[in-house]
């Protein structure tokens, strides 16, 4: 009997923490759904790691082709790169508070997480790729090519009025699309917005029902067979005596891993028809 | 640790991916016509330059059919996981391309001298069909065993609904044989796909 009060004495300490510990977790989604996006940025990180800090801005460009920010600070610690590079990069503006104490646009690490604070009336350069469907002479496939570059500025915090609903959510690290390339239409404002890339991503589709350069470009389109040559000229005998003829083609817009990052080799679980796991064994 | 690890990713607010592969084997004198709704697909697939948007309605319209074509269904069987980083997803999506590729023979053909008996081409007896699919979220009926009949339709009309919710983020299509006139022999379809489960 006193061994079982003892027993639900401890299931209910038990219970009391997994509970307080899943219900702290939950709401603080801003900070634990930037993880996966700290730790992608980590992608650049040999070539630019910053340590934790705060770097004035003296220039930033947008490449709309790859989506890469790349950022030139001042005051870097020696050693230390003082041009950064970085794939998705949250942004915020600086509050008024700040800019009032004489704060200007900066880099800052937090943690090895790096986001811009911005003024309002911060430019960043934006790259514009115009590409162009060229027929390859000697391949005869048809390929995309840059044809030039066109230059324009991009001010995603133009305009908007601090104190507003969504005044709040500004000086917030969040991840931002700039809008749709217009030429010689200096941007401004966003395309899309979100606390994670993937919601920022969600938004830029809802408005504008496509998806942003730098998602388009990461499509990966693969293809087997006989798909890309021109059909019709043999009906063949088919030699292979082990397989038959087959097609196949395949479009993948999922982000590539992170080759710096070690591979974590317990997958959750996998499921199936074959119940025993993995994809390459042919197990029975 | 699996359905813990599950919930845990769930609640930090980490976006689950699953991505995952279903064969489809169909057999009969009647399945032949089925290749020219593979092969529109396709062509269509490579006219928008690999568009998503357009392979996910060539898909629904493979899915389609194919719960058209239910009685020819003979074996099926399909394999997945579920990912917490997107990274690994779209590695196992390529990794699940090179494998569906190698099943069959893909390289041009030479047709050497001897194209006589020209007026019987072979009727293919045999079909197979490999659909891989990455998505976000979480879809029941797609993520488990499809190798029965009404699980298998369940899991077709649910992968059809996934391409209007805008959530496939990776589609690919095989099949074999690639058209008209080629041929998969019984033979070569346990040699190649042994994981194949009949219905």
């Amino acid at each position: 009997m006193n061994m079982l009060r003892r027993l639900l004495i401890y299931m209910m300490v038990l219970t009391l923490a997994v509970s307080a510990v899943s219900c702290g977790g939950a709401p603080s989604g801003a900070d634990s759904t930037q993880l996966p996006n700290a730790q992608q940025t980590q992608a650049q990180a040999p070539q630019n790691r910053l340590s934790d800090g705060e770097y004035p801005i003296q220039q930033a460009t947008y490449d709309d082709v790859s989506g890469e920010y790349t950022v030139m600070v001042l005051n870097t610690k020696p050693g230390e790169s003082s041009v950064y590079r970085a794939e998705n990069l949250p942004m915020a503006r600086l509050t008024d508070e700040d800019i009032a104490q004489g704060k200007k646009s900066a880099l800052r690490v937090e943690n090895g997480q790096p986001s811009l604070y911005l003024t309002e009336d911060f430019k960043i350069e934006y790259v514009h790729n115009v590409t162009e469907n060229v027929t390859n002479p000697q391949t005869g496939q048809s390929e995309t090519v840059i044809v030039r570059q066109e230059s324009s500025f991009w001010t995603p915090f133009a305009g908007a009025l601090a104190g507003q609903a969504l005044g709040s959510l500004l000086f917030r690290p969040q991840y931002y699309f700039p809008p749709v390339y217009q030429p010689g239409i200096p941007l401004s404002g966003y395309g899309g917005y979100g606390r994670t890339y993937d919601q920022a991503l969600t938004s830029y589709r809802s408005r504008y029902n496509t998806v942003p350069n730098e998602v388009r470009n990461r499509q990966n389109f693969r293809t087997t067979g006989r798909l890309r040559t021109p059909s019709g000229q043999t009906i063949g005998t088919n030699r292979n005596v082990n397989r038959s003829t087959g097609t196949g083609y395949g479009s993948n817009t999922l982000r590539r891993s992170n080759p710096s990052r070690p591979r974590t080799t317990n997958r959750s679980r996998g499921f199936g028809s074959s119940r025993s796991r993995g994809f390459s064994g042919r197990r029975r | 640790m699996g359905v813990l690890g599950d919930r845990f990713n769930r609640l930090s607010g980490k976006t689950r991916f699953v991505a995952a592969r279903l064969f489809i084997h169909l057999a009969g004198n009647e399945v032949a016509p089925l290749l020219g709704v593979l092969n529109r697909a396709a062509r269509d697939a490579i006219a928008s330059d690999g568009n998503i948007q357009t392979l996910g309605e060539g898909l629904v319209e493979i899915c389609q059919t194919l719960l058209q074509y239910d009685i020819y269904w003979q074996s099926a069987a399909n394999e997945g996981d579920v990912f917490w980083d997107e990274g690994e997803a779209g590695d196992f999506v390529e990794e699940l391309f090179t494998d569906s590729a190698q099943r069959y023979h893909s390289g041009v053909q030479l047709a050497e001298g001897e194209v006589d008996e020209f007026d019987t081409i072979p009727i293919t007896q045999n079909l197979v069909l490999m659909l891989t699919f990455a998505y976000e979220g979480e879809v029941p009926q797609l993520e488990t065993d499809l190798a029965n009949l009404s699980s298998l339709k369940a899991g077709l009309k649910a992968l059809i609904n996934l391409h209007y919710q805008d959530r496939l983020r990776a589609i690919q299509v095989h099949f074999s044989p690639a058209q008209l006139g080629d041929e998969l022999t019984s033979d070569q379809l346990l040699l190649n796909f042994p994981e194949l489960v009949p219905l």
